[in-house]
């Protein structure tokens, strides 16, 4: 008792630094995770409604990672969701797909990590509004993606086959629809806007972290550099995209059976450039991290 | 009211905890279950990628019948089969009548059978590869191909907390349906009652967002003391955990005969060359 | 003297946005081979004191470090926690989400592996043998029982072979046996390895019986650090800082003995010795009015659930069905307070959700209020029964006490819920509190939140799932008390514990459950004087319970006070005896 008014009779050492260092992304990334992967195992246990090729049913709970990405580092949030979803459902369910998974992952990874950052202000609703949208737009527009270069690349001269690209688009198209509707505005908008409120200030104090303040730029965003690669990868695909629609109308016999060969080189490099830019983006952040924790190393010293 | 409740075996935790051990011991002693992990993943790609390098449908439906062979010898769950086999018809059957509604004809029932039977051919070698490995297995080979070790870390993690937040979400979820109101009368298609559980499971995860935050923090906590952060730097700590994988005869025997068989497929392909068109 | 294993000077640490430091100036040695006991009340800075051993505070836990901290020579501030770590092995309170890996084997040697020891798996089998685990070695973590939990989180840090080991709160998730058996396993640790051990820990009674020496801690700050023997013997000033002393060393002071005893065996020689000991005269006994008002009511009395034949099963890996209930006829009366008991996997939780109506049993019928629960959704059957969870914060769902408590009255619309809610907030004392989220409160403020939030559904059957699990002694009584007051609300509560005070102090009626049958349904007292049952059931009496069957008497006082009434029936009355002699020193 008598202590309690005392004068702190040792050298202060250390303050409050940063409030993001490795074990506290690590917790983030954990957290996300678990959270995302609990969700999906709930949805596995939903049974889907199909109408016909096209199936009604909520893809993900977006507003977990969404709510996690506004209040916390949307970089890691990002890495821990997908990685849920894969380990969680696929892996340990007994579904898991090789390759496919990959695919997923860049996908989701690049969907939460672009809607997040885009969120300054956690209690901004139209922020949010926009976020919920942009991770399930970004995701599916990239699997449409993926899914025409299947066919484009699978099948010999994709293009001249009548009716194949109409209807390709079309199921795509109606599936990105319901898909938006669904897991977007019914689980991801809706959601999003009444959680988070809820949670700003009431989680962060539990992983030790400060909560984040309109305007105050998020520690563990990415760099400047990784934005830039970013909006390349986007606007790659994106591009193919666009490219395969123009194809659909394009004159018959411009591209020949030699070209069709390297389309297949084309697709695997796809992956391997979309692997490398995951791995530059993780090493790239290890070294800020450090250099992060290195400078409050020195400022307590 | 005629309601006689029973019970359901979905989604408890005890349900989740059978899933798991079945993942775990799902190896039924199959060929894959026996190999090196990595040897299984380079397979994987082999067989994976093979059916991408032709347009030739004899050689694909080869390829086809040589997957499914292997899926066999994996001796895969027929469940796992069935619904594999369903999706797969049921997603060509909509794709021809999508095209045929566009003009299409049976050229394009053909393309799309090409398309099928490539997409079937990765699914099969995937059925095959993971579906009877064991999870821990899989973790090691990631962390051998240089993949970070926390996605190897997190496919143990997982393995650990699955039954844990399932228990927590079933509890606050019992919890939840006791305490909420609920509609008394379900509308058309009984769609109150849908609003209502989903309402019910989208408001658990407000405690379930704290609850696991708190309890992740022990986690890392203990991850940190038990040099996990150091195992990331210290390459001493991956060779002790890679010692126990092994190349054997048999996975150099199962390579070798998956090489041969792709070739001997290219080859029928080539005698009794079927193409499109 | 050798240099201390740990050090502290001048230490203080504030968490980042905290107002006041929660350690301030702590200054502290602790010995090689020392095993000590942190002790102190809620906020008293324990956790975060031991925190620092290994470097949490300041690594992991950002904020204003000052002063020194030194562990075998290393000063903390300057070196990682993964090198203190090969030091200070720390076992966690929530130790089950210590586990990462999902087997035995691999938890141990998770350790060793990360830290790239190349005799990672002789590491292994040691710390499996020291702590006698070796036949778990290839289970799977989830499949453990919560003591065996801890011994493999225990077994994991001492595969690192630190020389200190620190372990929060031992006591608090454990069945009472399991408790005693991690408590031995850390004894012999101590006395053959020796390992520093250092345990936060409540209940005077594993203090008095393990711990060597005793570091009593109050608002951030050591008050002393004491040999065992004299720490115990400032009886007031620990049960000011939430220690109760053990009921046989309250017992003997309250009837003015000179010595303190050190066991049972003591106390009740002790008593004989100064003749205070009550003859075992069954006459007097059962007609002290301590028991009588706690006599199973008579048969007549309504009955609240009638379960007959009942029959329930878990899936098991092959889909075959692992029974878990077999053929349990119960009956519920009203007033009647039962304590369900047994061993972990006894079926307790199983038969409290059948009973509640959340689940229905695979054959047999259960009538809760006369309602079949097939007939009725669990929904519909909360207005009849509540089941409250071991783990208070699965029952917060809203981010106020006041909106979980408002919960179900407003949802049913019933007519006053306001007012209802505001008298049930008064009564629980947590009006200042109510604008809080549950997950902030105290443990037994947490408690009596759930207590709440079942009284708000007005249920007739109320079933708790180890109410006391986990308080401290202080927190404990306070549930126990509301408990108490609540009865007149509810017309039968029936409570799975663990906790052999609360059955003491609160229960008419316990029903033992074992491999899903009831082994045994009958009196408190009569539990007691069933060493058979107790030792089935995996329980281990209080103190006082035990020092009455030592002295002979049948039925056994359930409490002290009931202990000094049968004294004062034997000797002079003692009324103003406890003023007479306050020290029993």
């Amino acid at each position: 008792m008598t202590t309690t008014y005392d004068a702190r009779r040792g050298t202060l050492r250390g303050t409050a630094g940063p409030t993001s260092s490795t074990s506290q992304n690590l917790m983030i990334f954990v957290l996300s995770m678990s959270l995302f992967g609990l969700s999906n195992i709930l949805l596995e246990v939903i049974p889907d409604v199909s109408l016909g090729p096209v199936e009604i049913s909520v893809s993900y709970f977006v507003f977990i990672p969404l709510t996690l990405a506004a209040l916390l580092s949307p970089f890691w949030v990002a890495l821990g969701a997908p990685l849920g979803e894969i380990v969680f459902t696929d892996l340990l369910m007994g579904d898991f797909s090789g390759l496919a998974e990959v695919e997923g992952f860049i996908q989701m990874f690049l969907a939460v990590f672009i809607a997040g950052s885009l969120i300054r202000n956690p209690r901004s609703r139209v922020q949010l509004v926009l976020g919920a949208l942009l991770v399930v737009g970004i995701d599916k527009l990239l699997s449409a993606a993926v899914d025409l270069a299947k066919v484009w690349v699978g099948v010999e001269e994709a293009e001249l086959v009548a009716g194949l690209p109409e209807s390709i688009l079309l199921l795509e198209g109606i599936g990105f629809v319901v898909d938006l509707l669904m897991s977007g505005v019914l689980f991801g908008v809706v959601p999003a806007l009444w959680l988070v409120p809820q949670l700003h200030g009431r989680l962060e104090p539990l992983l030790g972290l400060q909560p984040r303040e309109p305007g105050r730029p998020v520690p563990g965003s990415a760099p400047r550099a990784t934005w830039f690669v970013v909006v390349a990868v986007l606007a790659g695909a994106g591009s193919f995209f666009f490219a395969f629609l123009e194809e659909v109308d394009m004159s018959p016999g411009a591209l020949d059976a030699e070209l069709d060969a390297s389309f297949l080189w084309i697709s695997a490099g796809a992956a391997a450039v979309l692997l490398t830019i995951a791995a530059v983006l993780f090493a790239v952040h290890r070294r800020r991290a450090a250099a992060t924790s290195t400078l409050r190393d020195e400022d307590a010293a | 009211m005629a309601l006689t409740r029973t019970t359901h075996d979905v989604l408890s935790v005890e349900w989740i905890k059978l899933e798991l051990i079945r993942t775990a011991y799902a190896t039924r002693g199959g060929l894959v279950a026996r190999m090196d992990p990595r040897v299984v993943l380079g397979w994987y790609a082999l067989l994976a990628l093979a059916p991408w390098f032709t347009h030739n449908l004899t050689t694909l439906g080869a390829l086809f019948v040589l997957a499914a062979v292997f899926v066999v010898l994996a001796r895969v769950g027929p469940l796992v089969l069935g619904l594999f086999v369903i999706g797969l018809i049921s997603e060509m059957v909509y794709l021809a009548v999508a095209a045929l509604f566009f003009d299409g004809d049976l050229d394009t029932v053909l393309a799309l059978t090409e398309v099928t039977l490539k997409l079937g051919v990765v699914s099969l070698a995937s059925l095959a590869a993971f579906v009877s490995l064991d999870p821990e297995k899989l973790s090691d080979a990631l962390l051998a191909l240089r993949m970070p070790a926390t996605a190897a870390f997190a496919v143990s993690y997982g393995y650990r907390m699955m039954p844990i937040l399932v228990e927590e979400f079933s509890t606050v979820l019992e919890s939840a349906r006791l305490r909420e109101p609920a509609p008394s009368r379900g509308g058309v298609l009984g769609w109150r009652h849908l609003v209502h559980w989903a309402t019910l499971v989208v408001r658990a995860f407000y405690p379930i967002f704290l609850n696991t935050a708190k309890s992740v923090r022990t986690t890392v906590e203990a991850l940190e003391a038990r040099g996990f952060t150091a195992a990331t730097i210290d390459p001493r700590a991956r060779a002790i955990r890679l010692a126990s994988l092994r190349v054997t005869g048999l996975d150099l025997a199962v390579v070798a005969a998956t090489l041969a068989a792709v070739v001997g497929c290219h080859l029928i392909g080539a005698q009794w060359p079927l193409h499109r068109g | 003297m050798s240099a201390p294993i740990i050090a502290a000077e001048a230490l203080s640490f504030r968490y980042p946005g905290a107002p006041t430091d929660t350690l301030r100036n702590v200054d502290l040695r602790i010995e090689r081979g020392d095993f000590v006991a942190v002790v102190g009340g809620n906020g008293s800075g324990k956790t975060t004191l031991c925190k620092t051993f290994n470097g949490l505070v300041p690594h992991y836990w950002s904020g204003e470090f000052a002063g020194r901290v030194t562990v075998d020579g290393q000063d903390t501030f300057t070196s990682s926690v993964a090198e203190l770590s090969q030091t200070v092995g720390y076992v966690y309170q929530d130790f089950q989400n210590q586990l990462v890996r999902p087997t035995v084997r691999d938890e141990v040697s998770f350790g060793p592996v990360n830290f790239g020891r190349p005799d990672h798996a002789e590491r292994t089998a040691e710390a499996l043998e020291m702590v006698g685990i070796e036949h778990l070695a290839e289970k799977f973590v989830w499949q453990l029982s919560g003591g065996q939990s801890h011994l493999v989180a225990l077994a994991s840090v001492l595969a690192l072979r630190p020389e200190v080991i620190v372990v929060d709160e031992p006591v608090a998730e454990l069945d009472p046996a399991a408790a005693e058996e991690v408590y031995r396993r850390l004894t012999a640790l101590n006395r053959d390895h020796g390992l520093t051990v250092i345990t936060i820990e409540h209940h005077a009674e594993f203090i008095a019986a393990h711990a060597r020496s005793v570091l009593l801690m109050s608002d951030g700050s050591p008050v002393w650090h004491l040999p065992t023997d004299q720490a115990l013997a400032r009886a007031d000033e620990l049960s000011r800082h939430g220690i109760p002393a053990p009921q046989i060393v309250d017992a003997a002071a309250r009837l003015g003995l000179p010595q303190v005893p050190q066991s049972v065996a003591d106390a009740a020689a002790m008593l004989s010795e100064h003749r205070r000991a009550p003859y075992p005269d069954p006459a007097t006994t059962t007609a002290t009015t301590a028991t009588a008002p706690r006599d199973r009511p008579a048969t007549g009395e309504r009955s609240v659930v009638v379960a007959e034949g009942i029959r329930h099963a878990h899936r098991g890996v092959r889909g075959e069905l692992r029974p878990v209930l077999d053929d349990l006829d119960l009956q519920l009366h009203a007033g009647d307070r039962v304590a369900l008991i047994g061993g972990n996997g006894a079926g307790k939780t199983t038969l409290m959700k059948l009973l509640a109506g959340i689940a229905v049993p695979r054959a047999g019928e259960i009538l809760l209020e006369g309602i079949s629960t097939r007939s009725r959704s669990a929904r519909r059957l909360a207005d009849q029964a509540c089941y409250l969870d071991q783990r208070p914060e699965r029952m917060f769902l809203k981010d106020s006490v006041r909106a979980d408590v408002a919960l179900f009255p407003r949802g049913r619309g019933v007519d006053d819920a306001e007012q209802l809610v505001d008298r049930i907030l008064r009564r629980v004392r947590l009006e200042q509190l109510s604008d809080r989220d549950g997950r902030t409160l105290s443990g037994g403020q947490q408690r009596r939140a759930t207590l709440g939030i079942g009284l708000a559904m007005r249920p007739s059957l109320l079933l708790l799932d180890e109410p006391t699990a986990s308080l401290d002694v202080a927190s404990r009584d306070d549930v126990i008390t509301m408990l108490d007051e609540l009865s007149d609300d509810i017309a039968c509560s029936v409570v799975a514990t663990h906790d052999m005070h609360l059955v003491a102090e609160w229960a008419t009626r316990v029903i033992a459950l074992e491999h899903g049958r009831v082994l045994a349904d009958m009196a408190p007292a009569e539990l007691f004087a069933s060493p058979e049952i107790m030792r089935r059931a995996r329980l281990v009496p209080p103190q006082v319970v035990e020092l009455g069957l030592a002295l002979g008497m049948e039925p056994p006082p359930l409490s002290v006070a009931e202990l000094l009434d049968a004294c004062a029936d034997r000797t002079e009355p003692t009324a103003d005896r406890t003023e007479e002699a306050p020290a029993w020193r």
